[in-house]
């Protein structure tokens, strides 16, 4: 656009087929939403690569980065389930559960 | 050069076109069909060609990604009309597209001028695109079934290129100042040979009669005219002619200078090594 012409940036989600998960394929800037749409469809389904395109403006977006909320500084180690050791507690309930079904059958 | 690098690099993973016999056409109205056919093509390759002289200098660079697209999305019908011609006739499609003198062809001439500045080829597009869509209606319920199955998925196609172009026309007469004052200029230097894509064709009733073409050429301009009136008359813009197409409307003998030179540039690379196949 030429001197002075407005255009913002819109955030364009894809989803490669039905069913799939729309995921964030890149952005475009256009006028407005109108031409927004088109310019997603050249990007990111020109080739078909796409069954349905969200076409998000920027601004509409809420941004939540803060660290205080995302990455808190104290310990959270007890909320992750690595501190547990399942290996031989998985062996055990698999015996016992194939031991089960055999009885089961007999 | 060796008999392997003539083969064709072309693979065509799934053909567009139907096969037909041309035998089922009568005689008379395989002529005006072929008449037909070789307007659209040319049209659609001729816009195609000037359009993608924008790529890599268009306003932004979304637009010149979208706008590149569509030209060769044009070029690709082009091929579709093209096909279909060489079937019906027995030509082949590339000697059509590349092998004729600049004077054989028969494009409107609202596509024969240079592509100007970007108000211009967003005049130009918008105008073409609009009547366009009206002779593709005129051929969606046509009898002849390779026809009326090609143009269903070109219409598919053209949807989306109106509404680009409509928003771009929009974007432009809104703007004020120099872009709606350079859109107003492109408009009125156009609108007098919008119409010639309406050109009367030899034999156009026998289309009409046996159901290929809804109607005559000029009851197309008629309805196309009114239609843009509408949305011109909305914007502020001037209107289009209502005067009907003259029979003049396709030929270019000789052909204008700024033809002359496009096809130079289309032609430059198939002229390298004639009956070559690509």
């Amino acid at each position: 656009m030429g001197r002075g012409a407005r255009t913002d940036v819109f955030e364009i989600f894809r989803q490669e087929k039905d069913g799939d998960p729309m995921r964030h394929a890149g952005n475009v800037v256009a006028p407005d939403v109108e031409l927004a749409t088109h310019y997603a469809r050249e990007m990111y389904s020109r080739r078909n690569e796409s069954v349905r395109l969200w076409i998000v403006p920027r601004g509409q977006i809420t941004d939540l980065s803060d660290p205080d909320l995302l990455q808190p500084p104290l310990d959270r180690s007890f909320k992750k389930p690595g501190g547990y050791v399942m290996r031989d507690k998985l062996e055990v309930a698999k015996r016992r559960a194939a031991t089960e079904k055999g009885t089961d059958v007999d | 050069m060796s008999t392997e690098l003539r083969r064709p690099t072309r693979q065509v993973l799934e053909p567009d076109l139907p096969r037909f016999d041309r035998r089922d056409l009568e005689p008379n109205a395989r002529d005006a069909l072929a008449g037909l056919l070789l307007t659209m093509a040319d049209d659609e390759f001729v816009i195609g060609f000037w359009d993608s002289e924008w790529t890599g200098i268009a306003p932004m660079l979304e637009e010149d990604v979208a706008f590149s697209s569509i030209a060769q999305d044009e070029i690709g019908h082009a091929r579709l009309f093209y096909e279909m011609l060489a079937q019906l006739t027995g030509d082949g499609a590339d000697r059509l597209a590349f092998g004729r003198e600049a004077d054989e062809y028969r494009h409107a001439m609202l596509v024969d001028h240079a592509r100007s500045d970007w108000a211009f080829s967003i005049a130009r597009r918008w105008l073409y695109e609009t009547a366009d869509a009206v002779r593709l209606e005129a051929l969606k319920e046509s009898t002849f079934t390779p026809l009326r199955e090609v143009v269903a998925k070109v219409r598919r196609e053209e949807r989306y290129h109106l509404m680009h172009i409509d928003a771009w026309l929009r974007g432009l007469a809104e703007a004020g100042e120099e872009p709606r004052a350079r859109l107003v200029e492109a408009l009125s230097r156009l609108a007098p040979d919008a119409p010639s894509v309406f050109t009367p064709l030899a034999g156009e009733e026998l289309l009409v009669e046996a159901g290929i073409l809804a109607a005559p050429m000029a009851q197309l301009a008629g309805r196309w005219s009114s239609a843009a009136a509408e949305t011109l008359a909305k914007l502020r813009l001037p209107a289009p002619p209502v005067e009907p197409p003259t029979a003049e409307g396709r030929d270019h003998r000789p052909p204008s200078d700024a033809f002359a030179w496009l096809w130079g540039e289309f032609t430059s690379v198939a002229r390298l090594e004639e009956g070559v196949e690509w």
